[in-house]
């Protein structure tokens, strides 16, 4: 073990310590993107000249501006959006003030994701919830969000395995994480078996996040 | 309550997608009878989806005015229009039940939201299940039905909420010939127990046949004939109908098959190639051995077919008559009044047919 990993084993609590910080990153940013994905893909799906809120106008605003989030590469995204992040958090450095970013980075893709899933929902059985004197709301949450919620689940993991890589970035700006250690010592300092073991750690991450993603989406499907 | 449950007075539907203007609803007026079942009938195409969705203004109609039990519905807030729109239940040819509910769910649905108890929802949507004889099904989930029984689900959930009048939208179209005609007992039945009043639209001549007291003909948005079933699919007036009924009757198919073994120009002087048609009494009756004694014709049957429509029996039969045939003819012309029809089969009609 000591040959293989020599240098792993003399920085076991860095690692723990970058292994929470990842963790932090990716599960705040997250819930917070979720949120805010979720309402945007709902808006794309029902603003949408075919949709239940049929509204040109707010569409053509909102799939622009998902578009132009989309399209800001991520490490620069981390060094534009400072101004914000400082307003927001108070200061630009640090795990926390890496959540602006990373929200900002998965979003606008989260939204698109859900605006995809959501249009695999049966346009017959929003109709026949209209015919059914259903409201737009009620259409929302017992229609779309509910038929919809094995795609829903399947794109949030896709999108939970995203963020994971973007937290890696976040290190650029002192957020810490394994991405961080991954460069900033074991590239840095040629010390290989740092990069490795930081690069597996993430791997075993995204692989608990598919398999439990899988099992839940096995949990929910019904057809 | 008014005499007429539905009316729809004056119905243009225009699409504007871009620079295309189509017309697919144009200035049709209809009434429907409360308690009755009508029929929509004409190929796909042919507005009659995008008529019956102005009926609960799921459709928007480009002009004209909508009235259902009374309500003219273009005038209703938002809110009152969702309400009225429980007033009409509506069925479709796929179903479209939500996979991620139970057969009691999908039926609770329209339920949901309004001011009733769960124990009291719950009660409703088994009743209904019931009525439709799922009963024993209400914690499966729809993808484990076949096409019929997803079909009764849907029935039910639409009929959940007492609706004066049920829509069915293609309903059977995807069905098999026997589930077809259980669905349509069924709707049947609903109608006479229910009194609910059913507005169908298909493209099969079998459906409006088997369960339609009214029936509408449409094409290229607008209503070409309509009346009482019998009377339309008997003496069918517009182009469009006959086809219905030809095809219906197998008679188009016949001819098709006759003059392609029997060519017309080979017939002799004193030969017709003639289909007849029989309408109620007439079937009963000995009408063409009466009239080959009478002026000693011979009569070679082609092609025979009797058929019920809303419990009227219609005859068809094709058959090349040789002998006197002027005599012939003249006596079946005269027989019109007692429901024999006839109509020579030439190079004109076998040209129009293969059009």
């Amino acid at each position: 073990m000591a040959a293989l990993i020599p240098n792993v084993l003399q920085m076991k609590s860095e690692f723990i310590q970058a292994t929470l910080e990842t963790l932090y990153m990716t599960a705040f940013s997250a819930i917070i993107a979720g949120v805010l994905g979720l309402g945007l893909g709902v808006l794309l799906v029902v603003t949408h000249p075919h949709g239940i809120l049929a509204d040109q106008p707010s569409y053509q605003i909102l799939d622009k501006l998902t578009n132009l989030l989309r399209s800001v590469p991520f490490i620069i995204l981390l060094a534009v959006i400072s101004p914000l992040t400082s307003y927001l958090v108070g200061t630009t450095v640090g795990t926390t003030a890496s959540l602006v970013p990373l929200v900002f980075g998965i979003f606008p893709f989260y939204a698109r994701q859900v605006q995809n899933a959501l249009l695999d929902v049966d346009q017959g059985i929003v109709e026949a919830a209209q015919s059914m004197g259903s409201s737009p709301l009620a259409i929302i949450f017992r229609v779309y969000l509910k038929e919809g919620l094995p795609d829903l689940i399947r794109v949030s993991i896709v999108t939970v395995i995203s963020l994971i890589g973007l937290t890696t970035m976040a290190g650029a700006i002192g957020a810490g994480g394994l991405g961080d250690i991954a460069i900033s010592i074991g590239y840095a300092r040629f010390e290989n078996d740092v990069t490795l073991v930081a690069m597996v750690i993430i791997l075993v991450l995204v692989f608990v996040v598919q398999i439990f993603g899988d099992w839940l989406v096995k949990r929910v499907s019904h057809d | 309550m008014s005499e007429h449950i539905i009316e729809l007075a004056d119905i243009s539907v225009t699409f504007n997608d871009g620079q295309q203007k189509v017309n697919a609803v144009q200035d049709v007026n209809l009434q429907i009878d409360t308690g009755d079942i009508y029929g929509i009938i004409g190929y796909s195409g042919a507005g009659k989806s995008t008529l019956v969705r102005v009926i609960n203004l799921l459709q928007l109609p480009t002009t004209g005015r909508v009235t259902v039990n009374g309500q003219q519905l273009q005038t209703l807030a938002p809110a009152a229009l969702r309400q009225a729109r429980k007033q009409v239940g509506m069925i479709f040819q796929h179903f479209n039940l939500m996979q991620s509910r139970t057969v009691l769910g999908n039926v609770i649905y329209p339920l949901l939201g309004q001011k009733i108890s769960k124990r009291d929802r719950q009660a409703k949507a088994l009743a209904l299940l019931k009525l439709v004889g799922l009963a024993d099904y209400a914690d499966t989930y729809p993808n484990k039905l076949s096409g019929g029984q997803k079909q009764r689900v849907a029935i039910a959930r639409a009929l959940v909420t007492d609706p004066q009048v049920l829509i069915s939208d293609e309903a059977t179209s995807a069905l098999d010939p026997k589930t077809t005609a259980a669905i349509l007992a069924l709707l049947q039945r609903l109608n006479r127990e229910l009194g609910v009043t059913i507005v169908l639209i298909t493209h099969e001549m079998q459906v409006i046949k088997s369960i339609c007291h009214h029936v509408a003909v449409m094409e290229n948005g607008r209503i070409v004939e309509r009346g009482p079933v019998a009377q339309v699919f008997t003496a069918p007036k517009a182009p469009i109908t006959l086809d219905f009924v030809e095809t219906s009757t197998n008679v188009r198919a016949a001819i098709q098959r006759i003059t392609r073994t029997i060519k017309l120009s080979e017939l002799a002087a004193n030969q017709e190639l003639i289909a007849f048609k029989f309408i109620g009494q007439a079937t009963k009756k000995g009408v063409i051995s009466q009239l080959s004694q009478e002026f000693k014709v011979d009569v070679n049957i082609l092609f025979a077919n009797i058929d019920q429509i809303d419990g009227q029996n219609v005859g068809d039969m094709i058959a090349i008559i040789t002998g006197d045939i002027t005599g012939f003819n003249a006596a079946v012309a005269r027989m019109a009044d007692q429901g024999v029809h006839t109509r020579l089969i030439d190079e004109q009609v076998v040209k129009g047919l293969s059009d």
